[in-house]
């Protein structure tokens, strides 16, 4: 029942370094869909959303972006292959960055929904990705970055990367509730110049066994995100340093279900399988 | 006044720094260290070599206020030259109000820090640094965050900065980039060397007062007959009065943080929430209240002290450590620091003379450099 996308037929462009050999593999395009959405609706920047999380919170949204990263399909004998993403403003060393915000204070008028990239010709039924930034590329110098690694709203200095996921309510006060996910309990090394670890990763791994490019989006649900957060910003107490929302701090307790939901060990917990992204 | 000043001189590094992108600036002249012999140059990445022209870009961008998205605050307006470079509050607040959970640190001597800010293991280089207070969100500081291009636009429209940036990188074509504003200011940073104080001319420049205090500071025994009583030294030694120092010359990362009592909320030795120090990094309960212990120099213009700005003299500091910990009777604080499970091993309180506190805090104050925070090389170009 199930259709194999056919998947169009690429000029056989050498994307990325030279390598003879995938050179000489006849290469076709993939544009991988992706969405998002708050339950049942789709996100919309800007836009009210009604009973999110554990106590039925209202919140108007207005960001919502986030990297991947290892962007692989399945093929025919059920082997991984690599896309190999194409290289513009949205993607770089096979990054790429969703973007649903156009209205955000701390964003831009562009949008970006797709993936896009090449794989060697051939049918392709599953797909896994990374939400992140791999680590050999989240922890260089910043300010030398290309497109989309340079855009400072997304920097997450403190911790020498980037923010992997960045969803806010609100157009930047202190009472938004606000979600930032990347790497924590990194360590540096004057020597090095930088960071040489990071104890908690925090990169999402996303898996569809059915997966058809031609006709299926991966969906980002940020009802499914929050399930079972605390998000009415009453509850907060900034006071005492308890900030409404999530910056992935490993103390912050407003952490815990956004973490279990993405399938991330939140201090010490055992990880399950995240729900945030689903295929339609 | 004879200086112990012995001249270094850094030769533009010409190491390989990776693909041919150089931005050495051997064209605006050879940069000289002005340190005493006594003191190694600090460590410079390969992919920043100092220049005199990239100093004084720093030293522009460092005070200026097109660095801040409201155009109200620059590094400056929280480091401050005569006050060693910190500001003189409790705690900092940004450029829209926030209050930051930290005092401003002392900017004085930065390229010699193993880690930089409070206590932060990760960031550990100069430029890399520059981008929290600019970018950061949590808190807001400079708030630049998402503002990127209007910076460069600001810059790229100013009267000056078009001829520094070019001058300060002769062999990019278009300088005006966020890789050279960081660089640049790194480089003035490093240039921020303070190791001329009165401590620096030797024992024999010191009055006996001063002199007294320095052997207690320095492991000397007390009236009460007890060897190296206060312990003052084990954190803070060395040519920078930090044991988490990095230099030209080091060869080991030592990056150091301790917990030194200032609370004491629960029986995890916890601190306030959200300012818990290493804690916040890491998350090990171990490292709860550890901060990096600062370096001592200029300390007696860098009141109130401590990551949150929470003993205001140095009178009630010397009191801290005589006591072994902090006592908070009441309010939601409470607890004995004294009792703190992660203190260091170093705080057991010890029995000190009046005479002896004013001995140690006259050997403190011989710790100012009085050039630093009037050298007209570091100062604020805008200022009338």
């Amino acid at each position: 029942m199930k259709r194999l996308g056919t998947l169009m037929v690429l000029s056989a462009l050498a994307v990325g370094c030279g390598d003879d050999a995938s050179a000489t593999q006849e290469q076709q395009d993939v544009a991988l869909n992706f969405a998002a959405v708050v339950g049942e609706e789709p996100f919309v920047c800007g836009g009210t959303y009604e009973n999110l999380g554990a106590d039925d919170a209202s919140l108007v949204l207005s960001d919502f972006r986030f990297y991947v990263q290892e962007v692989e399909m399945k093929n025919a004998t059920g082997v991984w292959v690599p896309v190999e993403l194409a290289e513009n403003k949205f993607q770089t060393g096979g990054v790429a960055l969703l973007d649903f915000e156009d209205c955000a204070s701390m964003g831009n008028e562009d949008l970006n929904e797709l993936v896009t990239g090449s794989l060697p010709a051939g049918e392709y039924d599953g797909l896994r990705f990374k939400m992140g930034v791999p680590f050999e590329m989240n922890h260089v110098n910043h300010s030398t970055a290309p497109s989309p690694l340079n855009i400072t709203a997304l920097f997450w200095n403190w911790q020498g990367g980037y923010k992997f996921l960045r969803i806010d309510s609100g157009q930047f006060s202190g009472t938004d509730w606000r979600m930032h996910l990347g790497s924590t309990g990194c360590e540096g090394d004057p020597m090095v110049g930088g960071v040489t670890s990071c104890a908690n990763g925090n990169r999402v791994e996303v898996e569809f066994d059915a997966f058809d490019a031609s006709t299926g989006t991966v969906v980002a649900d940020y009802a499914d995100l929050v399930e079972g957060a605390a998000l009415d910003v009453s509850d907060s107490n900034p006071e005492e340093g308890d900030d409404p929302g999530c910056m992935a701090k490993p103390a912050d307790a407003d952490c815990a279900p956004l973490f279990e939901n993405l399938g991330l060990s939140f201090a010490g917990s055992t990880p399950g399988p995240q729900q945030f992204f689903s295929a339609e | 006044m004879k200086l112990l000043s012995h001249t270094l001189i850094l030769l533009p590094l010409l190491l390989g720094a990776g693909c041919g992108d150089s931005d050495t600036s051997s064209a605006s002249g050879a940069w000289v260290w002005d340190l005493p012999d006594t003191v190694p140059p600090p460590r410079v990445p390969e992919d920043n070599p100092m220049s005199e022209a990239k100093v004084e870009l720093g030293r522009f961008l460092f005070y200026d206020t097109k660095l801040s998205g409201n155009q109200t605050q620059s590094c400056g307006t929280c480091h401050l030259q005569e006050l060693a470079f910190t500001d003189g509050l409790a705690q900092a607040e940004g450029s829209t109000g926030e209050i930051h959970p930290r005092s401003s640190m002392s900017v004085a001597n930065a390229g010699y820090a193993a880690s930089l800010t409070w206590a932060n293991p990760a960031v550990v280089r100069l430029e890399e640094q520059a981008l929290v207070p600019m970018f950061g969100e949590d808190p807001v500081e400079l708030g630049m965050a998402n503002m990127e291009e209007e910076l460069l636009r600001r810059l790229r429209e100013d009267a000056l900065y078009p001829a520094m940036f070019a001058d300060a990188f002769p062999n990019q074509s278009d300088p005006i980039n966020l890789d050279s504003i960081t660089k640049s200011i790194a480089s003035f940073q490093r240039a921020l060397t303070s190791f001329n104080s009165k401590h620096d001319r030797g024992s024999s420049a010191l009055t006996l007062p001063e002199q007294r205090g320095k052997a207690l500071f320095f492991g000397g025994t007390t009236e009460a007959g007890v060897p190296d009583a206060l312990e003052c030294f084990h954190c803070h030694g060395g040519f920078l009065l930090s044991q988490a120092v990095d230099h030209d010359g080091s060869e080991f990362n030592q990056q150091t943080f301790i917990n030194n009592g200032l609370y004491n909320l629960d029986s995890d030795g916890s601190y306030p929430e959200g300012n818990q120090g290493l804690f916040d990094i890491t998350n090990d309960p171990a490292d709860k209240g550890k901060f990096k212990p600062p370096s001592l120099r200029n300390i007696a213009v860098t009141a109130p002290y401590m990551h949150d700005g929470s003993i205001a003299t140095l009178e009630e500091v010397v009191d801290h450590y005589a006591r072994g910990g902090r006592l908070i009777e009441s309010g939601p604080n409470a607890g004995d620091g004294f009792d703190n499970p992660n203190k260091s091993s170093f705080l057991n309180g010890f029995e000190i003379t009046e005479q002896e506190k004013q001995d140690l805090i006259a050997f403190l104050r011989t710790l100012t450099d009085e050039e630093l925070l009037t050298n007209p090389a570091f100062s604020d170009p805008f200022a009338e």
